[in-house]
């Protein structure tokens, strides 16, 4: 990863995790704030149905009280309690019942069985418990003829100026008309669950059937708003359980589908009757939809902003990254520059800061090295002609002064006898002709290193080369052609050679790469005057072939491996100090490299890095 | 209670009688005896002592040990059409409203009789014919198979129809009836009046007859309404299925000794109704004690036993109170075990109970016994002529409890000021051929 795109990346990250926190916190208190709405709605219009409940039943009992209090029905009574004859009323409660506009309404007799039922006219003179109540109002389930049940506000009152006492026992439903009369704010349903219509099996000792109350299983049916059924009235169930168990109220947002904006926060109150047992169950649920609608808003501007904002970051950390790094990108590149030899590379350095300091630094660092490299390339060209002229001098003078002496013995054999001059004549022109071609030797190898050929390249294999070189040198075996050892005792060399299976085609001047890996086989050679092992191994590496010529010599010191090199130069007694120079120019020459390897004591290991030819590479 | 009739009652008028039934709907139901009795006759009739008397014919004899029954037609009768009454006419109608449970084996005119054979004797041929069932229809507008009337109603009585208009069935006075021409032009019968509205009419003048339930009756007095009674003549009774759910006899008793005849009598009817357990009044026969009416909670759940019968249906049909009743006897069969649901009024529904009520067509107890009988489906045994054999045949169909009498009613009417002579029939049906207006021209 580059530096731009780390500066990129950490930049990004940065802003959209500062965004992403921020937006959080937001949402978090979004909600919070809500929800302490909605607790605060539903506890607010929970006390509101409360009040209306109690103003509801205060209603009932008003009205039970008019009625009880009615000349009409105290002249019921008292007839009532003097003829003891409930016959002529049978109908009463119907007719009281209409007029006053209650669903339920019995008159129960002193004692305590039913005297006229307006719900229920045929329970005449079975006992109605409900008239013992001690309650001012409570909520009751009252039987009906067909069986069902229905929930009511009921109350109890005598009727004044009759005794025994007889009395009123009035109501009207908890129904969905009642639910329908609520006052109810936008976004709240109010739904009320009942065990209406569950009955006990019938009992032999109680004709009129007890309803299951609190027992029943949950039937969503049962779950009724003003509307008729509520949707999702299953969902429903665990809090209608929850507060039918626990008699007390119960809060929970449920979630009525799979959207979120169809939650409800759902209260549930239980209803309970005069001994507490609860008989219903009354569902406040506020919709969420608006809060749901406002934290999906806010997090759409949360998420819009975030990627706006990594948008933005991204911009300007591709800006701040191009500022920030396009002068080290240059300066990479510079040393990049520098590192493949070009030494001429310089970067811009703008600016007092570090970038600039380092920019100007490195310019002032390869211009140092550009000179640097002149005055040694200099040094190094004024070493080798001394070098040079040193060996020439070493090499001509040798042949020079037996030359000298046959010259001047042949002066001095002037005066001799002819026939002894004659002799020392032939002896001399013979000498004479040797040192004559020894020059000539030296100085054309001198001139064939200064014209080294233009390889011809031709499709060989590397392995043919080596086992060229092997065969030449092998079956040899000795030191005696060697033109450069004089007094070089023969030792056995080992010869080891290490090829790879598969094949290594080179492109190659076949002669100038004998010449080279001959030239590393004799210095091999050399190197191991008491014999050892020299070791010629061939692989292909990448798109190169890697040609090892290893020898167990003494090895060189790192000094002289820094030079080894250099023309003319030689760690040979006697030598021209061309041959690994030679070796470089031919391997130069086919795009390849050479390096040695070595350490005092350790031989030395001579690496040739050729291009694989053309077709072969991967 | 007889009205105080004028010396000389007047002819004319229009009499405007409203009822809760339909007024047109002529087949043997409880409100269509007002409307049949006007139109068509029978070959007797009750009198009001409760006698059977002439009516198409003058006389009659029997054979065979009331195996054959002749009856001779009055002579100069004729339909409301002009059309005479032969005895093919009579035969023919008497064939078409019998139906499947014809009470004989064969009719067929003889002259100017009509002969009846049966396989079994027929004491009580000659009150059975004045009962509705066998009024004489000219040929033609009966149908067979429902007895109801179709077509134009002609008959022999002394009104005919006059169509019907706005729900009101108007019968205009039959001049050439062989009764003589009744005092009334015209009696106005609408149907499907609420009593409450009924009474209203009548205090307002706007109807001369109306109805009073016999749970009303009190009510009716309390009102100072002219109320003319009869006796107790109609039967409400429990029938109950003896298939199904309820083949079992023990059930069937259970029920019989469940329901509480008191609350019903006491309450619902408002003391007006007697208590009974038998199908004859007691007046009829005198051994009505015999049959036990009190009520038996416990014994009904022993009969009962551990059988746990799935839900029943009871059916009664007619007015709330009826409703009520059939409410009051469901919650006193839940007492006993049985878990009984209560029809709505009109539903057509199979049901395993039915509160029927049925009319005492005759003061005789045989042949009130057979009309009761045949009324509710039962093949009439042959009825000793004993007290005894009259006892045995009660309680040997009793025992069987497919039908559970309760109570014993009255049938009354209110009527208005105007209205003069009016009496009931033993079977409580308004004699309004008899009757008379006060203010008739």
């Amino acid at each position: 990863m580059s530096l731009r795109q780390k500066l990129l990346l950490m930049l990004s990250l940065t802003v959209a995790a500062a965004v992403a926190a921020v937006a959080w916190t937001v949402l978090v208190r979004i909600r919070l704030v809500f929800e302490q709405r909605d607790r605060e709605e539903t506890a607010l219009f929970v006390s509101q149905f409360q009040r209306e409940f109690q103003q509801r039943s205060t209603d009932v009992a008003a009205s039970v009280n008019r009625i009880a209090a009615s000349e009409r029905v105290r002249a019921m009574a008292f007839e009532l309690v003097q003829s003891g004859d409930a016959s002529p009323y049978l109908t009463e409660a119907q007719t009281l019942a209409q007029d006053a506009q209650l669903d339920f309404l019995e008159v129960v007799g002193p004692d305590g069985n039913v005297v006229s039922s307006a719900q229920w006219p045929a329970r005449f003179g079975y006992p109605e418990p409900a008239a013992a109540a001690t309650a001012s109002t409570f909520l009751k389930q009252e039987n009906l003829p067909d069986g069902s049940t229905a929930l009511g506000i009921f109350a109890v009152r005598p009727i004044r100026g009759a005794e025994p006492a007889v009395n009123l026992v009035g109501g009207k439903r908890l129904d969905q008309g009642f639910l329908a009369d609520l006052p109810v704010a936008t976004g709240m349903q109010v739904s009320l669950y009942s065990d209406t219509g569950s009955t006990a099996p019938l009992d032999a000792t109680q004709p009129v059937a007890t309803p299951l109350i609190g027992s029943a299983p949950f039937d969503p049916k049962r779950l009724v708003s003003a509307t008729g059924d509520v949707a999702g009235a299953a969902r429903y169930q665990p809090l209608i359980d929850t507060a039918r168990q626990s008699g007390q109220p119960a809060s929970a947002i449920l979630y009525l589908t799979a959207r979120r904006e169809d939650s409800v926060s759902a209260t549930a109150i239980p209803l309970k009757s005069d001994n507490g047992a609860v008989l219903a169950v009354l569902i406040v649920s506020i919709s969420r939809a608006g809060m749901v609608d406002a934290q999906q808003h806010i997090r759409a501007i949360a998420y819009g902003v975030a990627a706006g904002g990594i948008l933005l970051a991204i911009l300007c950390s591709l800006w701040i990254a191009a500022q920030v790094s396009r002068p080290i990108e240059q300066l990479a590149r510079a040393a990049e520059e520098v590192a493949s030899g070009n030494w001429e590379t310089r970067v811009q350095a703008r600016g007092r800061d570090e970038v600039g300091v380092l920019g100007r630094s490195f310019n002032h660092m390869t211009s140092e090295l550009v000179s640097q490299r002149e005055r040694l390339v200099q040094t190094e060209r004024v070493a080798a002609w001394r070098e040079l002229a040193r060996r020439l001098a070493h090499e001509l003078k040798n042949p020079l002064f037996p030359l000298q002496l046959t010259v001047e013995n042949l002066v001095r054999s002037r005066e001799l006898s002819p026939d002894e001059f004659n002799e020392v004549f032939r002896e001399s022109t013979r000498t004479l002709g040797m040192e004559i071609a020894n020059l000539k030797t030296i100085i054309g190898r001198f001139s064939d290193f200064s014209k080294m050929p233009r390889p011809q390249l031709e499709r060989i294999d590397a392995k043919d080369a080596i086992e060229r070189v092997r065969a030449l040198y092998e079956t040899a075996g000795t030191l005696a052609g060697q033109a450069t050892s004089s007094d070089r005792h023969p030792a056995k060399i080992h010869f080891e050679i290490q090829l790879a299976a598969e094949p290594m085609p080179l492109d190659a001047d076949p002669e100038l790469l004998h010449r080279a890996l001959s030239n590393l086989v004799l210095n091999a050679m050399d190197a191991m005057p008491d014999g050892g092992t020299l070791t010629i191994a061939a692989k292909t590496h990448r798109d190169k072939v890697e040609i090892r010529v290893a020898d167990t010599g003494a090895g060189m010191t790192p000094e002289e491996c820094e030079r080894l090199f250099t023309p003319y130069y030689t760690t040979k007694e006697h030598g021209t100090g061309l041959g690994l120079a030679i070796v470089q120019s031919v391997i130069a020459d086919h795009a390849g490299t050479i390096s040695v390897e070595s350490g005092a004591g350790s031989g030395a290991t001579f690496v040739i890095a050729l291009p694989l030819a053309s077709e072969t590479k991967s | 209670m007889p009205i105080a009739a004028r010396t000389h009652p007047h002819y004319g008028g229009t009499l405007r009688v409203e009822i809760q039934g339909d007024a047109w709907s002529l087949n043997a139901a409880r409100n269509s005896s007002l409307v049949r009795g006007l139109i068509f006759n029978g070959l007797t009739r009750i009198g009001a002592d409760g006698s059977v008397q002439p009516a198409l014919a003058v006389r009659w004899t029997s054979e065979n040990n009331d195996h054959r029954w002749q009856f001779w037609l009055r002579p100069g009768v004729h339909f409301s059409d002009g059309t005479a009454l032969t005895s093919s006419a009579v035969e023919s109608s008497l064939t078409g409203s019998c139906g499947a449970a014809c009470p004989w084996t064969a009719v067929h005119a003889v002259g100017s009789s009509v002969v009846f054979t049966t396989d079994s004797p027929m004491p009580n041929l000659p009150a059975l014919l004045a009962g509705d069932d066998f009024l004489i229809v000219r040929a033609g507008s009966i149908n067979s198979a429902s007895g109801s009337v179709l077509g134009p109603f002609i008959g022999t009585g002394a009104f005919q129809s006059d169509g019907l208009s706005n729900a009101i069935l108007t019968l205009v006075a039959n001049d050439s009836c062989w009764e003589g021409r009744p005092f009334l032009d015209k009696i106005e019968i609408e149907g499907h009046k609420l009593i409450h509205d009924q009474w209203l009419d009548l205090s307002v003048g706007r109807a001369d007859l109306v109805e009073v339930p016999a749970e009303e009756l009190r009510h009716a007095r309390q009102q100072h309404l002219a109320v003319v009674q009869s006796p107790p003549v109609e039967l409400l009774a429990l029938a109950v299925a003896d298939a199904g759910t309820l083949a079992n006899p023990n059930l069937r008793a259970a029920i019989a000794l469940a329901v509480d005849r008191s609350a019903l009598s006491n309450v619902i009817f408002q003391k007006q109704g007697e208590i009974t357990a038998s199908l004859l009044p007691s007046a009829l026969t005198g051994y009505s004690f015999l049959f036990p009416a009190e009520r038996d909670v416990n014994k009904a759940r022993e009969l009962r036993g551990g059988l746990t019968p799935p839900t029943l249906t009871l059916r009664a049909e007619g007015s709330a109170t009826m409703q009520l009743a059939a409410q009051r006897i469901a919650l006193n069969l839940r007492e006993a075990g049985f878990n009984v649901q209560v029809a709505a009024n009109g539903s057509r529904q199979h049901a395993d109970l039915i509160l029927p009520h049925e009319t005492l067509s005759s003061s005789d107890p045989r042949a009130a016994l057979e009309s009761l009988l045949r009324a509710v489906g039962v093949a009439t045994p042959a009825i000793d002529q004993t007290p005894a054999g009259l006892y045995k045949a009660e309680h040997d169909f009793l025992e069987t409890h497919t039908l559970i009498p309760l109570l014993y009613l009255p049938r009354a009417y209110a009527i208005g000021a105007r209205v003069r002579d009016l009496h009931l029939s033993a079977d409580g049906v308004p004699l309004l051929a008899a009757a008379s207006l006060e203010d008739a021209p």
